[in-house]
């Protein structure tokens, strides 16, 4: 199978990247009359195949799972999930040929084995939804002409995506229309029924592309979401120890520091974010981020370059082919750094403290995201698509280092995102090496040694503008205006 | 030291106190609290050595205690009617003028001048006692209690029926005075409770429930609660005339299960299940631990994955047929401790109850005026009227399960479920919860199911019951 982006002339390349639209709670009026009656087959009984089925039926859907024979003969962990939940189980060839919509909701590596086997036993016109883009994007799959094919992505994992729905509301969902396979035009329809049927519209929906979703998710995955945060916490920690912090406070100032940090950034943006910080440690990270960010923009380009044109999952194809043996060997890599082995003390620390004595951190952030975003535009992706890849989704994954620091991050994590983490680890951490020397604790653990919070006017004018000028701030309030008007009202 | 250990006291087979433990400690003023019926100044009485002591000892109490209470004041008139009736010669009798009255038992001339003059009853000296009307005679009263130079001071009401200025001199006095004398004093208003109060007794039934000190902020807000919730004249808020459910057949049950299981793979919670509830038709549901009452309750609710696989009929829909959950959810009112977990928010009280109408964990939706008004009326009714906008998350987890409840209730649904509504309460906290509840059974016409394990935890007016066995 070829990479199918790259089988694409430029001009639908560029148009394909340049999908993503957020739409508007009116679009879903129909709620899920478009899935209606029809026999909804979920292959996959993981976190996300599980959860979502669970939406799905108490949206009034039919739902059931198809299994493989071992796995129903074995009654394995899937089989279970399926039965004790009281759904129907069967075998692909018992389920797929009367099924009106088959959900993929296997890890990707299995998309290959898993669509070549159901494809012959699924009825003509039927739909096939995916939740990830890569199969089709990446390793070319090639659907039959009369399946209509479409993606629904929650932008959550399972647990969450069920947690949200069961208190009425829902978690932000992307979805995209194959256009090589919409034979009949009805894929638009069934993904909005889809996304209603998860109670991602209460949260809000993305329109997208699966080429636009495939080329941006791989991106921000590999570099702010997930590799920023691993690298900046290990050369945080280092740093920390060297400097003579207590270890206990420097694993705590780091593992619940990224959280407390990006939920400024998720209310307000890096212009938030950094408002947290008092004047003149706001003008130091500004002068850090600016320095990381000329540092690692070769490595950002490098990351997005290799992704467009699929050397990334080339790469990642081949060490799945060599039974992961990188991405196992780097996993257990990360549990034994230090970060990792130092449990955080209990000293307590203040919400403004992280902010205060992690001026590093800030700069960290702010210079992942801009550097992400500014690459995935300057690449074609839309703003809105980067805003949502780099920016949106960071406090997720700084909630996840929170719960489970980075080994654990890691395995929760798709297999995609983390071998593309561990890949800008690598380079990363040995790119900032000589600005870490001069990095002491007034920036990372202890915070600045001034006398007062005396700063220069214009240097604070020029910093401040800087901040608020930059493309991420503008997209960025226009989503989060949209996201307000349907979120929560706290 | 005064103590009361074990007394049980009948008043002339009226009323009857039982098993009243209670100490009053050199240096503390109490007061007692309860509803109307309670037994507050039948408590005071004894202190005052009324009653017929049936069990139990009373010890401690000093010689002079003078006690002011509607009682009392109703026995001197009586008296001085008697008196009246008795005399045998044939003159119109004008009883004892009130100066005499307050001479009987005086022990303080000088004060007794300064308060006939800062209560007004100056010009009244002279006239017979009977005459007074019910604020100048509780003056009077009042009077005589304080310059009798008691060792204890009881006052059953003692601001009842007095005039604005009256009732502020004499907080002021009673402030000054507790330097020197304790006090006991009876109200029915919580919020007059004067400054200097250092324990409260809280009475129901005749029984003595709850002692607590004042310095204990917690226990004295629920305990304010709770007498709010038992005195307070409020109603249950209607429900929202502009989200009216959709209508249920009359005829029909509102849920019946046939022949209902829940298994795992490793065992069967209960299997064959038959149960109807009927509109009207309140139940409790009993049974040990792990004998599937929150199982069976899930099904009807539709958490219960498995819903889906038995023959469960509710609100109109037979389930598994098309219908969302949102269909059923809009029906039913839902209390429960995992619910409480789930519902880690820092949206504001207000927002949780209006949540109920949307039947959401938090707010997803603008709500309109009404529903807003109606969110205020419950929060009057729990006693929170001042803490609309706290994060629920702040709050102890007594007025949690009340806002939660009150939440439940918010749309008036046909059924309100209440698992084991006083778990993890303490005994307040459960008593909150019950007078609540009571009053929910009592004013609306919603279908109760009630799950407890906990027999004196029953509420009035639940009559079916289904017991669940391992």
């Amino acid at each position: 199978m070829a990479n199918y982006f790259n089988t694409l002339p430029l001009r639908e390349q560029l148009a394909e990247l340049g999908k993503c639209r957020f739409m508007h709670l009116d679009e879903f009026d129909e709620g899920v009359d478009a899935l209606r009656g029809k026999k909804m087959v979920i292959i996959g009984c993981g976190a996300q195949g599980l959860n979502q089925g669970l939406n799905l039926r108490d949206s009034g859907l039919d739902v059931s799972y198809a299994l493989r024979e071992q796995a129903i003969a074995q009654q394995r962990q899937s089989w279970k999930n399926a039965t004790e939940n009281g759904f129907t189980v069967g075998t692909y060839e018992e389920l797929l040929p009367t099924a009106d919509v088959v959900l993929n909701l296997t890890p990707d590596k299995q998309h290959t084995n898993v669509v070549n086997t159901i494809m012959p036993m699924m009825k003509h016109g039927s739909c096939l939804s995916y939740s990830h883009g890569f199969n089709i994007v990446e390793e070319g799959m090639q659907v039959r002409e009369d399946i209509t094919v479409i993606m629904v992505a929650p932008k959550c994992p399972g647990s969450e995506v069920r947690a949200e729905y069961v208190r009425g509301f829902g978690v932000p969902t992307l979805i995209a229309v194959h256009e090589a396979n919409d034979p009949n035009g009805e894929g638009l329809a069934l993904a909005k029924a889809y996304a209603v049927g998860t109670g991602g519209h209460k949260a809000g929906v993305l329109m997208s592309s699966f080429i636009a979703e495939v080329k941006s998710d791989l991106m921000g995955e590999q570099t702010i979401l997930c590799g920023m945060l691993q690298t900046g916490s290990l050369l945080c920690f280092d740093k920390m120890m060297e400097e003579g912090i207590d270890p206990g406070y420097a694993s705590k100032l780091i593992q619940y520091g990224w959280e407390t940090i990006t939920e400024a950034l998720k209310y307000g943006g890096v212009t938030n974010m950094m408002d947290r910080l008092s004047n003149p440690a706001k003008i130091r990270a500004f002068e850090l981020a600016q320095e990381m960010k000329d540092i690692m923009r070769p490595l950002y380009w490098k990351h997005q370059d290799d992704i467009m044109t699929g050397t990334f999952s080339k790469t990642m194809m081949a060490d799945w082919a060599n039974d992961d043996s990188e991405l196992l060997g780097w996993r257990a890599e990360t549990a034994e750094t230090a970060f990792e082995k130092t449990p955080a003390g209990d000293t307590e620390i203040s919400e403004q403290e992280y902010f205060d004595n992690g001026i590093l951190m800030v700069a960290m952030v702010k210079a992942g995201v801009e550097l992400a975003f500014e690459t995935m535009t300057s690449a074609g992706i839309i703003a809105e698509s980067a805003y949502y890849e780099s920016l949106h989704e960071t406090p997720l994954i700084a909630n996840t280092v929170a719960r489970k620091k980075l080994y654990e991050m890691n395995a929760t994590i798709s297999d995609t995102a983390e071998y593309g983490c561990y890949l800008y680890n690598h380079a990363c951490v040995p790119l900032l090496g000589d600005f870490m020397k001069g990095i002491r604790s007034d920036v990372i653990g202890k915070g600045l040694d001034v006398a007062d919070n005396a700063v220069d006017n214009a240097r604070l004018i020029e910093v401040n503008d800087a901040i608020r000028s930059h493309p991420v701030e503008a997209i960025g309030g226009v989503l989060r205006g949209h996201m307000a008007d349907m979120k929560r009202i706290v | 030291m005064i103590c009361l250990d074990a007394l049980s006291v009948d008043f002339d087979e009226r009323f009857q106190l039982h098993d009243i433990n209670w100490t009053i400690q050199p240096g503390e003023h109490w007061l007692i609290a309860g509803a109307n019926g309670s037994g507050k100044s039948a408590l005071a009485a004894v202190l005052a050595g009324e009653g017929t002591h049936l069990s139990g000892t009373l010890s401690g109490v000093p010689d002079r205690v003078a006690l002011v209470s509607y009682e009392r004041q109703a026995e001197l008139i009586e008296a001085e009617r008697r008196k009246d009736d008795a005399d045998i010669m044939d003159v119109v009798s004008e009883g004892t003028p009130v100066a005499e009255i307050i001479d009987a038992d005086c022990h303080d001339p000088d004060l007794a001048q300064t308060l006939i003059d800062t209560l007004g009853l100056r010009p009244l000296m002279g006239r017979a006692f009977r005459k007074l009307s019910t604020g100048e005679t509780r003056k009077v009263m009042l009077i005589r209690a304080l310059t009798s130079q008691p060792d204890v001071l009881v006052l059953d009401e003692p601001f009842d029926g007095l005039d604005h200025n009256s009732m502020a001199w004499l907080q002021d006095h009673l402030s000054a005075l507790a330097e020197v004398m304790p006090m006991v004093i009876v109200l029915n208003r919580f919020d007059e409770c004067p400054d200097f109060i250092t324990h409260v007794a809280y009475l129901e039934n005749g029984q003595l429930l709850h002692r607590v000190d004042r310095d204990n902020e917690r226990a004295y807000a629920e305990l304010y609660q709770l007498l709010h919730l038992k005195t307070s004249g409020l109603e249950i808020p209607a429900a929202d005339p502009a989200a009216r459910l959709p209508a249920l057949n009359p005829d029909a049950p509102l849920v019946r299960l046939t022949g209902a299981s829940v298994r795992y793979a490793e065992n069967t919670v209960f299997e064959d299940l038959n149960w109807t509830i009927e509109a009207n038709q309140s139940w409790q549901l009993s049974g040990p631990n792990g004998s599937g009452k929150t199982c069976l309750l899930s099904l009807i609710t539709g958490d219960h994955p498995q819903c889906y696989v038995n023959d469960i009929m509710a609100f109109g829909f037979q389930r598994g047929t098309g219908e969302s959950i949102w269909q059923i959810k809009q029906f039913i009112g839902y209390v429960s401790t995992a619910l409480q977990w789930e519902y880690r928010v820092g949206t504001g009280l207000r927002n949780v109850i209006i949540s109920g109408f949307y039947d959401s964990i938090g707010l997803y939706t603008k709500s309109t005026d009404t529903q807003k008004a109606i969110a205020d009326e419950w929060l009057a009714l729990l006693g929170m009227s001042e803490r609309a906008d706290e994060p629920f998350n702040t709050l102890s987890f007594g007025d949690q399960r009340l806002v939660l409840i009150a939440r439940a209730m918010v749309k008036h649904p046909p059924l309100l479920i209440l698992d084991e509504p006083c778990l993890g309460l303490d005994d307040m906290n459960r008593q909150l919860v019950l007078a609540l509840v009571e009053r929910i059974c009592l004013d609306s016409e919603t279908t109760v199911l009630y799950v407890n394990h906990r027999e004196q935890d029953r509420v009035p007016g639940i009559d079916n019951h289904l017991t669940l066995t391992e």
